[in-house]
């Protein structure tokens, strides 16, 4: 979106994410609770509108998640669904407010509880609407075709693969946010179960519940609240998955594509500039194409972008610095703003363990949501960030 | 509203996949998918769509599709759908058209892969609410696995 002023991020919170047997409601208030206080705030009658993204939980979510924070009554809270893309989408919707000016600061929730609610063993569907569900569609084994197709074209192994995962775990070796951290082996990944094939289950990212938040606000606003290491938002884009029954190529990833080419655009900041990446690696896979797809390599490229360890501490830009979805889980509507809130701790130097040395000053974030016939994705959103100096 | 599903609960559920889509000739020749052409525009659709997305164009002539086309790409789901059995193969199957068909595979589990000839058959993809077949299109290898053309 065009940027009518400036916003800033003010603080941010997450939960851990993993297996909780607390429902969608209390992660996300605990989320958003730690972001207000992170943010300076200590009532409940600062925030001006809040978005609260949620994939499955049902309805009025925002409203049962914020009751509790004496926010419903005074302000609109308006509940965000777009699949993976919600708590992204609820990012981005908080930003309009504040960026045209409706609001001087707004909130943004992302909260999923499918631990509660799902059965276990059974992978994630489209609407049964869809004429690819009925046909036994599922998202592993989307994008499982993807890497079959990479492979078949560029003669990448499933041990190639494996390795996104190998480091994206070890990244979160010490993140105490992450559920699945620490050293694994290739042999081990590539032997896990198998779930889509080539997809093997430690290739796939884990169903978790999990809540984040985070608090964006007006260049006037951060000096009322004497925050003193703002974040700027230098582009927030939201674009819809391009629609066509044709054939397309599926080791690139077209919204994803058109996504960074209007964040690069906005935002004034190419790939080549950018520190630090959070994605969508729900699936290895996933992670390889991105890299391409966002322009952080040239087409072609990715394999030897990771193998060069382009991607990790140490290279051109630092992917999945948190350990990504590989590491954390997925709470579908919460994993968008968790990316956030993880990156804008990396720009404080707040990730003892696992900070990204020096402190990251520029950092971007990608998430896709939804299966839906004829496009590659229903929706992609996508951020800029820039560490801004003491103000 | 629980009159209303109390009623469908109580009707049979379906054993076709929708006749819009697929055409299995009573003469006994051999299946296909119907295309839509706009007769506005001309663009050629599967599925049927309310409207053309290109030029909003509802008046539709029905092409028959080619029965053969190239398996893009493939996979073997060993985690499915809920209530789905598992392991079960589907992938995208682009036609001669120029349309790209999403469709389970008829055959072996790990016995496909990608740029393979495949062509159309008619089979079942999963249990209705009642525990019966729903038959819709599928695909399956030219070569049968004998090795012999058919």
């Amino acid at each position: 979106m065009k940027l009518h002023r400036d916003v800033f991020i003010a603080g941010v919170g997450e939960t851990r994410f993993g297996r909780h047997q607390v429902d969608f409601d209390v992660l996300g208030r605990q989320a958003a609770l730690e972001a207000l206080r992170n943010s300076n705030i200590d009532r409940p009658d600062v925030i001006q509108s809040a978005y609260v993204g949620n994939g499955t939980n049902g309805m009025v979510t925002g409203q049962t998640v914020l009751k509790d924070l004496g926010m419903c009554g005074n302000i609109p809270i308006i509940n965000v669904e777009s699949a993976c893309s919600a708590g992204g989408m609820s990012v981005y919707s908080a930003i309009k407010d504040v960026s045209t000016g409706l609001t001087d600061i707004s909130l943004a929730v992302g909260a999923e509880n499918h631990s509660l609610h799902m059965a276990r063993g059974t992978a994630f569907a489209t609407a049964m609407s869809d004429i690819e569900t009925i046909h036994g569609a599922v998202m592993t084994g989307k994008y499982a075709m993807r890497a079959k197709r990479y492979m078949h074209e560029t003669g990448a192994t499933a041990e190639d693969l494996a390795m996104i995962t190998v480091k994206n775990r070890r990244h979160a070796t010490n993140n105490p946010y992450a559920w699945f951290k620490g050293e694994i082996s290739v042999e081990e990944v590539v032997n896990s179960r198998p779930v889509a094939d080539p997809l093997t289950l430690q290739q796939c990212c884990g169903i978790a519940d999990g809540g984040a938040a985070v608090v964006v606000c007006s260049a006037e606003m951060i000096k009322k609240l004497g925050i003193r290491n703002p974040i700027r938002i230098a582009g927030s884009v939201v674009r819809s998955g391009p629609y066509h029954n044709r054939p397309r190529d599926i080791t690139g990833d077209d919204i994803t594509e058109q996504t960074a080419e209007q964040l690069y655009e906005e935002s004034g900041i190419g790939p080549k500039s950018v520190n630090i990446v959070e994605l969508h690696d729900a699936f290895t896979i996933a992670e390889l194409l991105y890299y391409e797809c966002l322009g952080l390599c040239n087409k072609g490229d990715g394999l030897k972008f990771l193998r060069d360890g382009e991607s990790t501490h140490g290279g051109q830009c630092v992917v999945s610095p948190r350990g990504g979805m590989l590491s954390y889980g997925h709470p579908i509507g919460a994993s968008g703003v968790a990316q956030i809130a993880a990156s804008v701790k990396q720009m404080r130097g707040q990730c003892e363990g696992y900070q990204v040395e020096p402190a990251p000053r520029v950092a971007m974030t990608h998430i896709t949501g939804g299966g839906l016939s004829g496009t590659e994705h229903a929706a992609c959103t996508m951020h800029m960030l820039v560490r801004e100096g003491t103000c | 509203m629980s009159e209303i599903k109390d009623q469908k609960k109580d009707g049979a559920d379906i054993t076709f996949f929708h006749p819009d889509l697929l055409e299995v000739p009573a003469d006994g020749t051999a299946p296909f998918l119907k295309g839509y052409r706009c007769q506005g525009c001309g663009q050629l659709d599967f599925p049927k769509l309310s409207l053309c997305p290109r030029c909003w164009g509802d008046g539709f002539d029905i092409v028959p599709l080619s029965r053969r086309g190239r398996l893009y790409s493939v996979t073997d789901n060993y985690t499915g759908q809920a209530g789905m059995r598992t392991p079960y193969t589907f992938g995208y199957v682009d036609l001669p058209e120029g349309l790209r068909i999403f469709a389970q595979m008829e055959g072996k589990v790990g016995s496909f892969v990608c740029d393979e000839e495949v062509e159309l058959v008619v089979g079942p993809i999963r249990d209705n609410r009642d525990g019966q077949p729903i038959i819709s299109y599928k695909f399956k290898k030219v070569k049968s696995l004998s090795g012999g053309a058919e």
